[in-house]
């Protein structure tokens, strides 16, 4: 097995491991990544924003 | 999300709801791995779903409780909640067949795997599509399933592009 397939093959069983926890749990680790989340869709939103004044006040 | 389990529950029996079910990526997480999302969705069905404000009494409801408004949302612990009125026949479907499943002790609706996949569908942008092959993969629901929802709800042609697109060789 190539070193790609083994990370592959990991990676396949740290996602079957996570499918098998209880619905709660699932809900429990999506809120703890909901602050990470928000944090860089607010920041990608802010860096878009800093590209178009850019490019306004370049035209 | 317990705390949503039990504002919904005490929802219905005050009368304020006649129905609801969880949908969406939370509704998700019972099949599939854990997917990073920003709120939680509810389909609701409303006693008078024709007044302008048909979430008037959800709204009302929750302030009483000391649940406010936040954009379009309304913060219930740590979620920022959606209410969806069920609004077409495959919501209202989809809210009717709802399973009860049990969260933390507190029992909580929530849409089954095929619905919340032809909800998708119908939706149809890249995280709906991602969401169906994620259902797909936890093998919660089959392709003859999600077909035979689809066509019921004149999806047929929606499903057909799926297929072509992600799912045939």
């Amino acid at each position: 097995m190539t070193e790609i397939e083994q990370l592959l093959a990991r990676q396949a069983r740290w996602q079957k491991s996570r499918k098998a926890l209880s619905w709660p749990e699932k809900i429990r680790m999506a809120e703890q990544i909901r602050a990470s989340v928000a944090q860089w869709r607010s920041l990608a939103g802010y860096n878009a924003a800093a590209v178009h004044k850019s490019k306004s006040v370049r035209a | 999300m317990k705390e949503l389990a039990q504002l919904l529950n005490e929802m219905q029996s005050a009368g304020v709801i006649q129905n609801y079910a969880l949908f969406g990526a939370t509704a998700q997480m019972r099949y599939t791995e854990p997917v990073a999302t920003l709120d939680a969705d509810v389909l609701v069905a409303v006693p008078s779903p024709d007044r302008l404000d048909a979430l008037g009494g959800i709204y009302e409801f929750c302030a009483a409780k000391g649940y406010h408004p936040e954009g379009e949302a309304i913060q219930v612990g740590a979620w920022p909640v959606q209410f969806v009125p069920a609004f077409s026949p495959l919501t209202r479907e989809a809210m009717e067949q709802a399973e009860t499943a049990d969260f933390e002790g507190v029992p909580f609706r929530v849409v089954r795997a095929d619905y919340l996949a032809v909800i998708a569908l119908s939706v149809g942008r890249a995280k709906d599509c991602a969401r169906i092959l994620a259902l797909l993969e936890s093998d919660s629901v089959s392709r003859e399933e999600i077909e035979r929802l689809a066509v019921r709800h004149g999806l047929a042609e929606a499903w057909r592009r799926f297929e072509r697109r992600f799912l045939n060789d």
